[in-house]
């Protein structure tokens, strides 16, 4: 796959061999029945256990009691954008089971939430799905409703999430509300098991993006979870926001993993392909095509590569990781409709990846925070002014 | 009880390529390992699993460069590995008696009870290094093995295999330990090396060894075939192609067809 400028030469052994392993797993598992999965819209959920196994889930995080394993942030960057060469729903399987529950516990959840849930997480034993965004508030995940209101030993949730990736084939989910009886409501995190009275996770279907992903909703009605259940070391928005900002970092990478998929598939159709007299790639409109598209994904490769080096040592901000996943995304987008658009006839159908991505790369826009929210979270760190409220 | 698995780092020629002497270029080559020898790997670690105290180690004949390959063989649970490369085996092309004489002293400082090669090597295709071994070391063996049962094997101390003749007949074999079998493709799943086992792959050892340390010297491995001229084939394309309906196409292929002697009377 394309590195132009010979960034993966640098890897260590262990990232490679962490890159061979996923690209190996793509290309085997993922790729040949992805397209009949996009088109019934059904997630591959054999995968889970597998990726399980693999170590595919949260493996950038620390902890050999939870059966972690605390690999390089490039090593999980290589990963991410491995996985999302196969499809961004599979990726997403993974940035939420690794980014959006297990970090949570890892970084906020008492030594019996660890205990309990990381390992059966890791091995993809358990499904987890991650609830912030509600029907009406997207874009301002504070203005949530869902509330929590003591009762005793006990907290009484209400409010419903939508938008939720796996909350259909989820064991537990992670459930950001208010708590209505402390002072100020702070945002809590709550883990609330899906087969508890009162939890609905009504599946969303007539996506036209994200097809090869479940996603669908959270209802709450009266769920009574323990206090136990209560994430401890958080309260506020922080909370989901440093989530947030582990997932992004994933999708910063895996949207070059997209766009290097579509930039392959065009460049063999375009050697193939002959038109008159000779392949389509002699044609100097194609090869600028190609040549952009080679450079806007070589220069998107570099900003993850720096973000993983700045993760590292601990140098990063939410913000970097906002114009990373803002740039790259934009990116991927545009250029596998220009891989696309070099596929003729043949780029609209499921034979070929770069439709795919680009109808996948439509929710990653959205997804995470969307690149306007992206683009406004930029301008208010580079000029001190917020402008999200009008 | 000790395996050996014999792996190979083949070089895998790209769609377009050129010729380079003897050799294709450098250039359009990837490295990787041999596909037969993923299933013995396969083999042996499904047999290490099954059985309790059971060691695989690997051995390579190959450059410094075959280590990420060998270090995948690790990571899929290969115990340990030992790499054997010496100025001296730096040839274009080894024949399989100087890779024998070479695992034969691997084979004679482990003593493996049981050893497990690929079928044939993707690249030189010689498909005779694991019998020519067992051959000289004097053991038993058995080819293209497409079953191994290894409860029998772990119960029995024999080797219940079975084999792929030609015409889809089968053959069911018992052989007894030590023995040297030369596994097929599709006698497993190879797994994936899972982050874990990357992970401890890192401190598994790869011992290297040059001749001396295996006791032989240069002159035990001077190879008798020698690679005179790597040419591409000249393609004749010799293509007619019928125009019209069924009938008239099928009437005028018929008669090609008897021409050049194809098909019954
Ligand atoms: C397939 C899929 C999976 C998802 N998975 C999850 C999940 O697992 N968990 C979860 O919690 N959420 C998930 N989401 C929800 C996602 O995060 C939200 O869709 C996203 O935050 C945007 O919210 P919204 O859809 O309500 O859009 P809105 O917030 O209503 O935005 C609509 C438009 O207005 C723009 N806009 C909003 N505010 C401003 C402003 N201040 N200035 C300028 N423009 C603005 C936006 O950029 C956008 O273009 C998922 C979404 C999809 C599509």
């Amino acid at each position: 796959m394309l590195d132009y400028v010979s960034l993966e030469a640098d890897l260590d052994e262990e990232e490679r061999m962490i890159r061979d392993t996923a690209r190996e797993f793509v290309e085997e598992r993922i790729k040949p029945d992805i397209g009949e999965h996009y088109e019934a819209g059904t997630f591959p959920e054999e995968l889970i256990p597998e990726m399980g196994e693999l170590g595919f889930y949260a493996p950038n995080l620390e902890g050999e009691e939870y059966d972690l394993l605390g690999v390089s942030e490039t090593a999980y960057g290589l990963l991410m954008q491995e996985l999302e060469a196969g499809d961004a729903g599979i990726r997403s399987m993974a940035s939420v089971q690794g980014a959006l529950v297990m970090y949570p516990i890892h970084a906020f959840g008492s030594d019996d939430q660890k205990a309990e849930w990381l390992p059966r997480l890791a091995r993809g034993e358990a499904v987890g799905c991650f609830g912030l965004t509600e029907p009406e508030h997207g874009s301002n995940p504070s203005a949530m409703e869902t509330r929590a209101e003591r009762d005793g030993d006990e907290y009484v949730l209400n409010g419903s999430k939508t938008w939720i990736t796996n909350s259909p084939i989820a064991d537990v989910a992670v459930v950001w509300g208010r708590d209505t009886s402390a002072e100020d409501n702070p945002v809590r995190g709550f883990l609330v098991e899906t087969d508890r009275d009162g939890v609905s996770t009504n599946k969303i279907d007539d996506k036209l993006s994200m097809r090869a992903s479940v996603t669908g909703e959270i209802g709450l009605s009266n769920v009574t979870v323990p206090e136990e259940n209560v994430l401890p070391g958080v309260e506020g928005m922080k909370g989901p926001l440093s989530c947030l900002t582990q997932a992004r970092f994933g999708i910063a990478w895996g949207a070059v993993g997209a766009a290097r998929d579509c930039f392959e598939t065009a460049r063999q159709y375009a050697t193939d392909r002959e038109q008159f007299g000779g392949p389509i790639a002699r044609f100097q409109i194609q090869q600028q095509k190609l040549a952009e598209m080679a450079t806007q994904i070589t220069t998107a490769q570099l900003l993850a590569y720096r973000l993983a080096e700045l993760k590292e040592r601990g140098d990063l901000r939410p913000q970097h990781v906002s114009m990373a996943k803002r740039n790259n995304v934009r990116m991927a987008r545009d250029q596998a409709r220009i891989a696309r658009e070099m596929l003729g006839g043949n780029g609209i159908t499921t034979d070929y990846s770069p439709m795919r991505h680009m109808s996948n790369l439509e929710t990653v826009y959205t997804y995470e925070g969307t690149h306007d929210i992206h683009t406004l979270v930029l301008g208010q760190d580079l000029t001190g002014i917020a402008a999200f409220e009008g | 009880m000790k395996v050996l698995v014999t792996v190979k780092e083949v070089a895998e020629v790209e769609d377009d390529f050129e010729i380079d002497g003897t050799g294709v270029d450098d250039r359009y080559l990837e490295y990787d390992l041999n596909e037969w020898d993923d299933y013995a790997v396969e083999e042996a670690v499904q047999l290490q699993e099954a059985g309790d105290d059971i060691e695989v180690v690997s051995v390579t004949i190959g450059p410094e460069r075959a280590e990420e390959t060998i270090r995948m063989a690790l990571a899929k649970g290969v115990d340990r590995a030992i790499r054997v490369w010496d100025d001296a085996l730096d040839q274009d092309l080894l024949d399989t008696a100087t890779k024998a004489r070479v695992f034969r002293a691997v084979v004679e400082e482990e003593e493996p009870d049981l050893i497990l090669t690929g079928v044939q090597a993707g690249d030189d295709a010689f498909g005779a290094t694991g019998v020519a071994l067992a051959e000289s070391v004097g053991q038993e063996w058995a080819a293209v093995v497409n079953q191994l049962d290894i409860d029998h094997l772990l119960a029995e101390n024999v080797a219940r295999v079975h084999r792929e003749l030609e015409g889809g007949v089968e053959e069911l074999t018992d052989v007894e330990l030590p023995a040297v079998l030369t596994i097929q493709t599709g006698i497993n799943e190879p797994r994936y090396a899972s982050l874990r086992g990357i992970r401890q792959a890192q401190s598994k050892e790869i011992a290297p060894k040059t001749l001396a340390d295996l006791g032989l010297e240069a002159g035990d491995v001077e190879s008798s075939l020698f690679l005179t001229e790597m040419y591409e084939p000249e393609s004749e394309s010799d293509a007619t192609l019928f125009e019209g309906s069924a009938e008239e196409t099928a009437a005028e292929l018929a008669s090609v067809l008897r021409e050049k002697g194809v098909g019954a009377e």
